[in-house]
């Protein structure tokens, strides 16, 4: 917590409003703080009570860093219940997907480097197979954890990841849901192309 | 009647039990299953996370194949996978342009024009019509399930239309119904159980599905019936965990919804759950039952 008061600029906030809103599809202004979202969000608790209504009001007062490096940010859980109470239909978790797009944009990386990596392995991996394995899909989720606490020499973090994952594998094959087959989809080489359409463009 | 079918992922992994037990199911009821051909990964919630174009694109792909294939419902039991074909069917009506240029490059082009349904709503549709045997009905005598929904099937990303009741959806109660089973009225019907977070986020994850276990407990409720296969792993597969940390000594059992309809409708117990070879070594219906079905 910044023991300093915050500098308010209207002029970035508005931009960094415009943008947001531009890139959810939004309409952040009509926030009037009733917090009914706030009430319903499951993940209220975990994130310091960093609730969706507060997330609103980081973006209007142009707070680019709460905004980017908050917990909420990273920890939705894109469950829409603030989005479906909302009187004025503001869908704070597409806004929360918008700001986590912008922190990866703007090089910033979440404390826990799992909350990043989750999403970009079973994207990454859907587009090169066309289908998700979930073994292989966990494997690429496990080595972009791995390299990323390489990077930091967390090597603490690597001995329990293994092991947690390790656990979970042993789990998941008791439990007859670990499956050895492989199943692809020819038509990765439509989704590469659009994929390719896709690069660079932010605003859909 | 004929009715595109699209598993998605995790019905051919590690939800194969729904995929088996939806096929099953809607063979009885006289609704032959189409899988759609070369069908690709939606891109679930992550797609959305990464980019934009593609969270649209991935889903329209199915779209394109399932119209193409002459069909006119497309069934999806995944509520995942249901949302986000939902969602990108509506934003590429509301997007024209978004559509012409996604259509660029498919083989297949969706006009945008089939109507989708999960599995619960075809279920839900057609059970109404189907007579039971009295003695398969005994066998559900004295369930008591909490039917648990989760936030896909309800709520949704972009304004879509649906026929469920956002905050006390009613479909699987009335599926049970129809099938001589009372469910119980319980607070959580909704509530997220953590969905993917549960592999980055674990702790948090834990608890809500403490708090959703906590509820049907203090309901009276004998098992947990679902019809989204997340819900169902994460209910079932983390129950230990989450009971332990949250001094929950019961432990119920999570069906999914076409496991009691099929029980009502007259298949056994192994029938409706085969045996373990079946899910470990990845044989798939066909191989055991041929086109029968």
């Amino acid at each position: 917590m910044s023991t300093q008061p915050y500098k308010f600029d209207p002029h970035a906030a508005d931009i960094f409003t415009r943008e947001v809103a531009a890139r959810s599809g939004q309409k952040i202004n009509s926030c009037y703080q009733c917090k009914r979202c706030a009430a319903g969000c499951p993940v209220a608790e975990d994130t310091g009570m960093v609730t969706p209504n507060r997330l609103i009001r980081m973006v209007v007062l142009g707070d680019i860093e709460s905004a980017l490096t908050n917990k909420l940010t990273w920890k939705c859980l894109f469950c829409h219940t603030c989005g479906t109470r909302c009187p004025n239909n503001i869908k704070t978790g597409r806004i929360a997907d918008t700001l986590k797009k912008m922190a990866l944009d703007a090089g910033i990386d979440p404390q826990q480097p799992e909350y990043k990596n989750f999403h970009r392995a079973f994207f990454h991996y859907s587009l090169r197979h066309g289908r998700i394995n979930e073994i292989g899909m966990m494997g690429e989720f496990q080595l972009r954890n791995m390299w990323d606490h390489l990077k930091k020499r967390n090597y603490v973090a690597i001995i329990s990841e293994i092991m947690s994952k390790s656990t979970l594998a042993w789990k998941m094959f008791k439990q007859k849901r670990l499956h050895l087959s492989f199943h692809s989809s020819k038509g990765r080489d439509e989704i590469s192309r659009l994929y390719k359409k896709s690069s660079g463009r932010k605003w859909i | 009647m004929d009715l595109a079918y699209y598993p998605g992922c995790s019905l051919y992994q590690s939800a194969k039990l729904y995929n088996h037990q939806t096929k099953l199911v809607f063979g009885i009821l006289d609704l032959k299953l189409k899988e759609l051909e070369d069908w690709s990964c939606c891109g679930a919630t992550s797609a959305g996370k990464i980019n934009d174009f593609m969270a649209v694109a991935l889903p329209a792909r199915n779209l394109g194949i399932a119209e193409n294939s002459g069909l006119s419902e497309l069934v999806i039991p995944c509520s995942a996978c249901y949302s986000r074909t939902m969602v990108a069917q509506k934003q590429l009506q509301d997007f024209p342009l978004l559509k012409n240029e996604i259509n660029i490059e498919l083989s297949k082009k969706v006009k945008g024009n089939i109507k989708i349904s999960s599995a619960l709503d075809v279920l839900r549709r057609e059970i109404g019509g189907s007579r039971f045997n009295a003695m398969t009905l005994e066998k559900l005598e004295g369930y008591k399930p909490a039917c648990y929904y989760g936030c896909m099937n309800t709520r949704f990303p972009y304004d879509v239309s649906i026929s469920e009741n956002v905050e006390n959806p009613q479909s699987m109660e009335t599926v049970l119904e129809a099938i001589g089973v009372k469910a119980v009225d319980w607070n959580y019907k909704t509530l997220c159980c953590g969905a993917s977070s549960v592999i980055y986020n674990t702790e948090c994850a834990l608890d809500l599905m403490a708090k959703i276990m906590g509820d049907a407990l203090a309901r009276g409720a004998d098992c947990l019936v679902v019809n989204c296969p997340m819900c169902q792993m994460n209910m079932e597969s983390q129950q230990d965990q989450y009971c332990k940390k949250h001094d929950i000594k019961e432990r119920l059992p999570v069906y999914f919804i076409t496991e009691l309809v099929g029980m009502a409708l007259g298949l056994s117990k192994e029938e409706l759950q085969p045996g373990d070879d079946l899910f470990i070594t990845g044989m798939n219906w066909t191989d055991l039952c041929g086109d029968s079905v």
